[in-house]
């Protein structure tokens, strides 16, 4: 039998264990703890978020599972005209407008904010003036603000009794204005870190063989940007075509400024959920589309670049 | 145009931009709600409606962002410790909150829960209401803030490594100890990030519970919706502007911790997206 | 023997990363676990501490078969290359952890931890955090942890690795001290050849997920089973289609009787000088030897010599 000295385990005892606890193996319990805290939080996402989203679609084609007492578990399946249902459901002219209206404002909007985000960015990564500590906090405050908030205040500075007397009340220019503000921090925040990771020894190496500073920008800098602008393309579009509080008190209405999200809410309030799961479900569909489209380009630059 | 005027031009616009686009309409929004005085403010905000509406957003935030806090620290810690088949799907299920209109959300938990939804009768005969009801707020509002902790946690985990963990282990730690003694004192400037975005998105969120609440006064509104509310149906502008302040302010705040919290951990960013 | 392996073998994959290894670890030892980077030496002691499950094989330590035992029970002091210290905790509640977790009283971790801080030379640093310490102490910090709780096996993960050349010679010998003076039984896991001959008793060269050889330093070198093991242990240099070592050949004048060839190179680097002939045949070993030899040669780039091997 070992000493003591050589087996001091004893002196100091085991750690604590729970009885029964140790008689499991380290990888047996391993995987009881992965098994057991996936499943909760799978759970928790399907409540919460999955089954949801589900249930928009399946609606969306008038595809309905109804349970009829859980004691039974009896499930009943009703399938009726589906596809049919959905193509009517989105094609009403005041959809198919609200559609049209959200997109190409969302696109506009993207765009814009892309072509600043990449100049606010450079500014606040390159430039060194004094206050610009402040343009940085600046930045963050469209993510920061509630939506409503930022709906109340320029409902408050470009309404009907605006103080600058600038009515955009019911115009589509309002509604730009809100999307702008709101998407403006994904647009900045995607560039800058690209930004703040070029060296410069490129762009110096440019200048060295002779090209002038929008040469080198264009040649040089943009290039290595583009995944990045891409990006911020992508969320700021995902963000616009979703944007329903800052947009929602501006649009007043009015048809002409009712956008897919401001639609979709107004079929709720007459309860007409089946339309509302229907112009849902495209929207969904189509922010995924671009989303995944903006992801895949990027990479595919990404790749180029590397 | 030589290099000079380009610098300052491109500063000119910079500033133009976020100064009309941003700064304009925040100041605007101090300027003008001192300018009414504070008494009139304190008026608006001590309304019986608007405390209610106060009130039942502490309520949700207080419920939907310990949740969204143990769910995210959890998810990171399965994330960027384990290795498993369809993490990768997690990852990205997390994300459909943000990739979503509220709107949507909304629209999705009243078709899953409410009495025209999938399981709306069982739940009616089991005497739960989602729609209409703060529970229904509840759960928009967890949907929403959802992603926020486990984006900001999962980086910082990842950074700080699995050493420490191991290490605890050897000397005989076990799990909780060691998640309570090393591993969350490792992480703790990143859940603090996480839970202030949660709490900020949590106040804040108006589309999702819009939709799944009716909006009935003193009962299911939620300060952002009290804010809607008073604006565009008891156009009771003052109100509406007061609420706003409230919520502008809470924010702000949370913007500084933000900042703050950045300064001390690079590995933090407003991953907005 | 205090610790002994048999079959162990695990995989990542289609990559198997320790490949049945069989290995039997003698009580009090210091044993060198030596191979290149991506030889599966440090998959190899995170499985004799349990923070990897092996794929097939067992682990006994002290005959006490822990292969399904977690870590937590296995009395064992793992070191990390990193030292990986508990960073919002000051160094004495760092090395009292184990202490604390095993719910000793407080005047019983407090004797300790200050008996620790003394062997490890932290003297004035219990109350530092780790990010106030050099390397070195960061090193010396993790071990007087790992040896809180009197484990019964010291493992330490490239123990030197992360510091600079001279702390690391410095605690190559102190390290070599205290495992004299508290005679527990360690493995160090290293790519340097030279720290392994250096501290430990015991050498186990490991080489794609293989033990190629283990035994005593010396023993290895004058034997080595493989070339693989003769090759990582110190130079070799071809000669007569064989590999050797370069200090077991010689130079001698030219015209006596040995093989013939031109000095091609000579690289005096202090003490040591090694030269290359090129030989008719087409190679060209190189030889070491001391400066002294070196002088008493005579010799310079173009020279005519003769080379053999030393009696």
């Amino acid at each position: 039998m070992d000493t003591p000295a050589k087996r001091p385990s004893s002196e100091l005892g085991a750690p604590p264990a729970r009885k029964g606890w140790r008689r499991f193996s380290s990888r047996a319990r391993s995987s009881l703890g992965l098994y057991g805290g996936t499943s909760l939080i799978v759970g928790y996402l399907s409540i919460i978020v999955l089954i949801p989203i589900a249930a928009v679609a399946a609606h969306g084609f008038s595809f309905s599972i109804h349970t009829q007492g859980w004691g039974a578990a009896f499930w009943h399946w009703h399938l009726s005209t589906g596809f049919a249902t959905f193509w009517n459901d989105i094609t009403q002219p005041a959809a198919i407008s609200a559609i049209r209206l959200s997109l190409w404002l969302s696109l506009s909007v993207a765009a814009i904010n892309a072509v600043m985000g990449v100049a606010i960015a450079w500014v606040l990564v390159r430039d060194k003036f004094p206050g610009k500590w402040f343009l940085e906090a600046f930045i963050d405050l469209p993510f920061a603000l509630p939506t409503i908030v930022v709906g109340v205040v320029l409902l408050f500075l470009y309404g009907t009794a605006s103080p600058l007397k600038i009515d955009l009340f019911e115009t589509w220019m309002g509604l730009m204005l809100a999307l702008l503000f709101v998407t403006l921090p994904f647009s900045v925040r995607a560039v800058q870190p690209v930004l703040e990771s070029l060296d410069g020894e490129s762009e110096a190496a440019a200048k060295s063989l002779g090209a002038g500073g929008i040469r080198t920008f264009v040649w040089v800098v943009l290039p290595s940007l583009w995944p990045a602008v891409l990006g911020g393309f992508g969320l700021a579009f995902a963000r616009a075509i979703g944007e329903f509080g800052s947009i929602s008190l501006i649009a007043g209405g009015l048809g002409r400024t009712t956008t897919a999200s401001n639609y979709i809410y107004n079929l709720t309030q007459g309860f007409l959920w089946t339309n509302a799961a229907a112009v849902s479900t495209a929207l969904l569909v189509l922010s995924l589309l671009i989303l995944i489209a903006t992801n895949v380009f990027a990479r595919r630059i990404q790749r180029r670049l590397a | 145009m030589n290099h000079t005027t380009r610098k300052w031009s491109l500063r000119l616009v910079v500033v133009l931009y976020l100064g009309l686009l941003v700064g304009l309409p925040v100041g605007y929004l101090f300027i003008k709600a001192f300018s009414h005085g504070f008494h009139a403010f304190w008026v608006e905000v001590t309304k019986p409606d608007a405390i209610a509406a106060l009130k039942l957003s502490a309520e949700v935030a207080l419920i939907a962002v310990p949740v969204n806090t143990v769910v995210g620290i959890g998810a990171a810690l399965m994330l960027a410790r384990r290795k498993f088949f369809g993490s990768r799907a997690l990852t990205l299920a997390f994300d459909i909150p943000v990739a979503v209109s509220p709107i949507i959300i909304g629209v999705a938990l009243v078709l899953a829960y409410s009495r025209i939804g999938w399981f709306g009768s069982w739940l009616a005969s089991h005497g739960i209401q989602i729609l209409f009801s703060p529970i229904g707020i509840v759960m928009a509002t967890m949907a929403v803030s959802l992603p926020y902790v486990l984006r900001s946690v999962l980086p910082v985990l990842i950074e700080v490594g699995k050493d420490q963990e191991d290490a605890a282990r050897t000397l005989g730690a076990g799990a909780f100890r060691t998640f309570w003694q090393v591993t969350l004192p490792a992480i703790r400037w990143g859940v603090l990030y996480g839970v202030t975005l949660t709490i900020a998105r949590t106040l804040g969120e108006f589309g999702a519970v819009l939709v799944v609440s009716g909006n009935i006064t003193g009962k299911t509104q939620t300060l952002p919706i009290y804010i809607f509310d008073a604006w565009d149906q008891n156009f009771d502008t003052i109100g509406s502007f007061a609420g706003a302040l409230v919520l502008a302010s809470i924010s702000i705040v949370a913007l500084i911790i933000l900042s703050t919290l950045r300064a001390r951990e690079r590995k933090l960013h407003v991953d907005l997206a | 023997m205090s610790i002994s392996l048999s079959h162990l073998t695990k995989r990542y994959g289609a990559d198997t990363v320790v490949d049945d290894v069989t290995v039997e670890i003698p009580e009090s030892s210091l044993t060198a676990v030596l191979g290149p980077s991506g030889s599966g030496k440090s998959t190899l002691l995170k499985l004799i501490a349990g923070l990897e499950s092996p794929d097939e094989g067992r682990v006994v330590i002290e005959g006490d078969d822990v292969t399904d035992v977690d870590p937590r029970y296995r009395d064992i002091g793992f070191c990390f290359q990193h030292y990986a210290p508990f960073r919002h905790m000051n160094v004495a509640r760092n090395i009292g952890f184990g202490l604390r977790v095993r719910k000793q009283p407080k005047d019983v971790i407090d004797a300790k931890v200050a008996e620790l801080i003394e062997l490890v030379r932290l003297d004035g640093k219990a109350k530092s955090y780790p990010a106030q310490l050099s390397g070195g102490e960061r090193q010396r910090m993790a071990l007087a942890r790992a040896l809180a709780i009197e484990p019964r096996v010291l493992l330490l993960d490239e123990p030197f690795g992360a510091l600079d050349a001279l702390v690391r010679t410095e605690l190559r010998q102190w390290v070599k001290e205290l495992h004299r003076q508290i005679k527990v039984t360690t493995i160090l896991v290293t790519h340097d050849q030279d720290e392994a001959m250096e501290v430990a008793d015991q050498l186990l060269i490991m080489h794609e997920g293989r033990i190629e050889q283990a035994g005593e330093p010396t023993e290895l070198y004058e034997r080595p089973a493989t070339d693989f093991v003769h090759g990582f242990l110190g130079p070799t240099t071809m000669f007569k289609g064989v590999s050797v070592r370069p200090h077991d050949l010689e130079l001698v004048p030219a015209s006596e009787g040995a093989i013939e060839g031109t000095v091609q190179s000579i690289m005096e680097l202090g003490f040591e000088v090694q030269v290359t002939v090129a030989l008719s045949d087409g190679t060209a070993p190189w030889v070491q030897m001391s400066r002294n030899e070196f002088r008493n040669l005579h010799v310079e780039i173009g020279s005519l010599v003769s080379i053999r091997e030393r009696d």
